[in-house]
């Protein structure tokens, strides 16, 4: 016997059913996609003189936000040499004498400094706050010093007189008047601080966060999607919000060091605050920003900082050593992606050219 | 052969209905609204639903800097501050869901919520 002759329901309401079934399905794609909304906490705090802005994924994530602020706090304690009894404002002060004992986390982020250094020739320097503070980017009192000063300091910056002990979490600087600046790395750091915290803290699913320019992820988006996140445009001047691309990535950090940040102009030249170790004079290679994602906030951010002073084809070789992945912008327009970012990085404001490797 | 049906044509509509309403309510909000959180040092000051708004309003925020902000249907800025980089007068004004203006020396901050899609999850630079 044929089985249609079985069928109990008249064909009309059989059909209402599949359509009902499948406005159920659609509904609850609805809510798995922007449900998890819901679980989802916002929060902007001000530290190191950036904002930190954290969206903190499932139950426990305010509590884990608050956690994670506060690292980032307790992080500026320990790194900024601004801060008295902080851990670079005693070695700082011990330059030229003893060592100085620091908390581990301290001589771990000198030993990445001293690494990034190494390998990047000098271009990343960590002693570099002779020269910093004279310019003083940012600060009340920044101006063009004097070339003879710019002279005198310049002798005082080398890499290779900072010796970190990781065993023993000290450090020290072998000469009076040397000093370490860990400007270039802090906003990485914190991010690292911050995804150790969500991880301590527990209940969290998931979450993303930007300390200034640098950004770090926590495990994946819970919709499933990649964590995209916005490159600012180098050439939108005082419009933060304006995006020169999108990169999709699915973990790791992402730290960006343009010359348009911490800039001042005087005499008619406009002098950007990232300060070539070797001439004393803000880098000039060529580049407006260079972004870079790998596994480690402070890496991405000492990478950055390494690649724009080392420029686009030692910068990126660089790079290729370490598997990161990098956006580049020069004066022209041109954009060059490298590394794992081919693929993942969407150019998406007008007035730039993608631009093939040389 | 004529059999009573399991649900009637009013109850297919009903449920329809319901249906419906369901994926609206589920869409809405998100697609349409766009929310700008006013904090000061991650402690919440103000939320202001921009897509309801039929006019600008002027939020006085005082403390220190007399920071001002200026609302409007679909968008929000700081209007004013005492602060000395100014930095927040000019980031100028917010309009899509992800965008943020900061005062530092007066810890304020200003992100724009909601609006399904288009926004991104952070900001590099």
């Amino acid at each position: 016997m044929p089985c249609a002759k079985k069928s109990p329901l008249p064909k009309a309401v059989f059909v209402c059913g599949a359509v009902l079934a499948a406005l159920v399905a659609v509904l609850v794609w609805l809510w798995s996609s922007y449900g998890y909304r819901a679980r989802q906490y916002a929060c902007t705090n001000v530290a190191m003189g950036a904002y930190v802005q954290q969206t903190v994924y499932g139950g426990g994530a305010e509590e884990a936000a608050a956690q994670a602020a506060r690292a980032v706090g307790d992080l500026e304690e320990r790194i900024s040499w601004r801060i008295e009894g902080s851990d670079i404002q005693r070695l700082n002060a011990d330059a030229g004498s003893v060592w100085t004992e620091v908390e581990e986390e301290t001589a771990s982020l000198l030993a990445l400094c001293l690494e990034v250094a190494e390998r990047s020739g000098g271009a990343f320097d960590p002693t570099v706050l002779p020269l910093s503070a004279l310019w003083d980017f940012g600060g009340e009192n920044q101006h063009v010093p004097a070339p003879e000063q710019i002279e005198t300091f310049l002798q005082e910056i080398d890499y290779r007189d900072l010796r970190v002990d990781t065993g023993e979490s000290s450090a020290s600087l072998k000469y009076h008047g040397m000093g370490v600046d860990l400007g270039a790395v802090g906003k990485g750091a914190a991010c690292d601080a911050a995804v150790a915290a969500y991880e301590e803290a527990g209940g969290v699913e998931a979450a993303i966060l930007s300390v200034g320019g640098s950004v770090g992820t926590y495990r994946q988006k819970p919709d499933g999607s990649p964590w995209s996140v916005a490159v600012r445009d180098p050439g939108s001047g005082d419009d933060k919000n304006a995006a020169l691309g999108v990169l999709e990535m699915d973990a790791g950090f992402v730290s960006t060091s343009g010359s348009y940040e911490k800039a001042f102009t005087e005499g008619g030249v406009t002098y950007h605050h990232l300060l070539d170790p070797k001439t004393g004079y803000p880098a000039e290679s060529g580049l407006v920003s260079v972004t870079v994602w790998c596994e480690s906030g402070a890496l991405s951010d000492a990478l950055s900082t390494a690649c724009f002073v080392l420029g686009l084809e030692d910068g990126a070789a660089l790079l290729e050593e370490y598997g990161a992945g990098g956006v580049w912008v020069d004066a022209e327009g041109g954009v060059t992606v490298t590394g794992r970012a081919v693929g993942a990085f969407t150019l998406t404001a007008d007035g730039y050219t993608l631009e093939e490797r040389p | 052969m004529k059999r009573p049906a399991l649900l009637g044509r009013a109850d297919l509509a009903l449920i329809l209905l319901a249906l419906g309403a369901a994926a609206v309510w589920l869409l809405w909000p998100r697609a349409d609204a766009c929310t700008a959180v006013v904090e000061q040092d991650g402690v919440e000051l103000a939320r202001v639903d921009l897509s309801s708004l039929a006019e600008e309003e002027v939020l006085n925020l005082g403390g220190p800097y007399r920071v001002r902000l200026r609302a409007g249907p679909g968008f929000i800025e700081f209007l004013s501050s005492d602060c000395p980089d100014q930095v927040c007068v000019r980031t100028g004004r917010l309009t899509r869901a992800g965008e943020t203006a900061v005062c530092l020396p007066a810890r304020i901050s200003v992100r724009l919520e909601g609006g399904a899609g288009g926004g991104t999850d952070a900001v590099t630079g």
